[in-house]
């Protein structure tokens, strides 16, 4: 439903203040174009959007727009968000998954190589106790083997594990270095 | 001049110095000169829409106070550094990279600072070559400023040029996105000065680096300066990891190598984007609609935003392999990064920063 502008701002000045949105978020949100203005207000309504996650979703579409040069309507309306405005749930998780939505449209390479990165980790079948913890957002090259022990015998059994995969870590690694396809 | 000035600023006391005198002999009669009693006031932020960009086009010839050697304000024990000596006679830059550090570097005291005491940093080059005689060291001016904008009204490179040219253990880097050359072509640097550009892409060029030389002209400067008796080398910094980057880098560097053969090249750097969160919030301030601002970027430990590491190194490592693949062995460095980064890249981990250093400074092979 289309809203008249002067309604639809007030309506948007009414949700900052009822959210405690700093000023500088509720004006970068006022000076969106009118079509990108009223799709946010339609979707942080309806996904009932918490103060912290209209910021971060303003942050990103405002990011994702100028990367795309598109309007932020263009991108609220694009199939993966409008998806999960639509879906069935309840109006919290769906307003979680459209953060994660808008976070992958943001960092589409990233999310791609993070999910490169893990099936790696998963094929290495790690016994309980022993993980492989990638860097936080691939932030470093450093990847960090961690065991979780209680007994002196579990530790020569989860060398053993580390030993007999070193291979398949080093091709973690390698790939930590960018040596595979991001 | 091939940049604007809206007015000179000089210090009283400095008013008979050559590079005054130099300055307001060849400055246009539009732009006002005045002098004043201290120059950090001048060199100060104004209030105003873009007090960086005002600073800019606002020169200010003064005393410097503080040494003009310093290490390279890159540098830190976290990184596998290149042992670069950092000589400060300037202190921004007319031109204005969407990405540049001294928007935060410099942000309060943004105004064009020129020092006009420069021969004084002879005299601390001079004490460092008698405390180390043995040593080699790779000395530039293109860290707070670019070494040759300007170049055409301060003439600073014909006094350098003079001094480097010289002293057999010293070398100087001038390092510039200008063609700002005509003085550098009169002169004779007997092999002890090297001029480096930083090249990027045409896309970020067009996007990000305004008021510079197009990457074209900055190559066929090189050339030109090589033939005049110059040392090149070139510094990828920043490498910017936008969709397609892979590609228009090589091509870059096929253009270079176009230009200038590969032996003949002193050494190539590379260095991923890297902005302090704050660094970035101001960039964002002045280039809200900058796209090469908003790579995939992430918290790295060092407490910057980089293009995530897998992404970064592959950029890296593209650019690395085309030129061990030009034909002859260029040295080559990576800027702000770790040992562990390095021998990703290159296969082995670097020498010390002093070493690096010294054979940069001496064109030797850095592995």
């Amino acid at each position: 439903m289309t809203r008249v502008a002067s309604n639809r701002d007030d309506a948007i000045r009414a949700l900052a203040a009822a959210r405690h949105l700093p000023d500088s978020h509720r004006e970068r949100w006022l000076a969106l174009e009118p079509r990108s203005r009223g799709a946010f207000l339609e979707l942080a309504e309806s996904l009932r959007l918490r103060t912290g996650q209209i910021v971060i979703a303003l942050d990103l579409l405002g990011e994702i727009a100028v990367r795309e040069n598109k309007s932020a309507a263009d991108i609220l309306t694009s199939p993966a968000l409008a998806r999960i405005a639509q879906r069935a749930g309840s109006a919290p998780s769906r307003a979680r998954a459209f953060i994660e939505a808008l976070r992958a449209l943001r960092f589409p390479r990233l999310g791609e190589a993070t999910a490169r990165l893990e099936d790696a980790i998963g094929e290495l079948r790690l016994p309980r106790g022993i993980s492989i913890v990638l860097p936080r957002e691939l932030g470093s090259d450093v990847l960090t083997i961690k065991f979780e022990l209680s007994r002196a015998s579990d530790l020569d059994r989860a060398m053993g594990v580390v030993t007999e995969r070193r291979a398949a870590i080093a091709r973690i690694l390698a790939m930590l270095g960018g040596s595979d396809e991001v | 001049m091939k940049f604007d000035l809206d007015a000179v600023f000089i210090e009283q006391g400095e008013r008979e110095s050559a590079l005054a005198r130099r300055v307001v002999a060849a400055l246009p009669e539009r732009v006002p000169v005045e002098y004043i009693a201290d120059g950090r006031e001048a060199a100060r932020a104004r209030v105003g829409a873009d007090p960086f960009d005002a600073g800019k086009r606002r020169m200010v010839l003064m005393r410097r106070r503080a040494p003009f050697l310093m290490s390279c304000p890159a540098g830190s024990a976290r990184f596998a550094c290149c042992g670069y000596l950092v000589m400060v006679l300037a202190s921004n830059c007319p031109m204005d990279c969407s990405y540049c550090f001294l928007q935060e570097f410099v942000a309060g005291n943004p105004g064009f600072q020129v020092f006009s005491n420069y021969t004084d940093s002879f005299e601390e080059l001079e004490r460092m070559i008698h405390s180390t005689p043995e040593r080699h060291f790779r000395i530039g001016t293109g860290e707070l400023a670019d070494s040759l904008a300007f170049d055409t009204l301060t003439g600073l490179t014909r006094d350098l040029v003079g001094f480097f040219a010289a002293r057999d253990t010293l070398t100087l880097e001038l390092k510039t996105k200008t063609d700002e050359i005509e003085n550098l072509l009169a002169l004779d640097p007997r092999g002890r000065v090297l001029v480096s550009w930083t090249l990027s892409p045409e896309k970020v060029w067009r996007t990000c680096e305004h008021r510079t030389a197009s990457p074209a002209a900055r190559i066929a400067a090189a050339r030109r300066v090589l033939d005049a008796g110059y040392r090149v080398a070139f510094h990828f910094d920043p490498m910017i990891a936008y969709d397609g980057a892979e590609h228009d880098y090589a091509e870059l560097i096929d253009n270079v190598l176009d230009v200038i053969p590969a032996a003949q090249i002193g050494f190539f750097s590379i260095g991923g984007l890297r902005m302090t969160p704050a660094l970035r919030a101001a960039a964002r301030r002045r280039w809200p609609a900058d796209p090469m601002l908003l790579g995939e970027d992430v918290l790295a430990n060092d407490g910057r935003l980089r293009a995530f590491t897998p992404l970064r190194l592959k950029l890296y490592r593209i650019l690395a392999e085309r030129f061990a693949r030009a034909g002859a062995k260029v040295p080559g460095y990576l800027c702000m990064e770790s040992a562990s980064v390095h021998e990703r890249v290159f296969g082995v981990a670097p020498a010390n920063p002093a070493a690096t250093g010294e054979r940069l400074a001496l064109g030797q092979d850095l592995r």
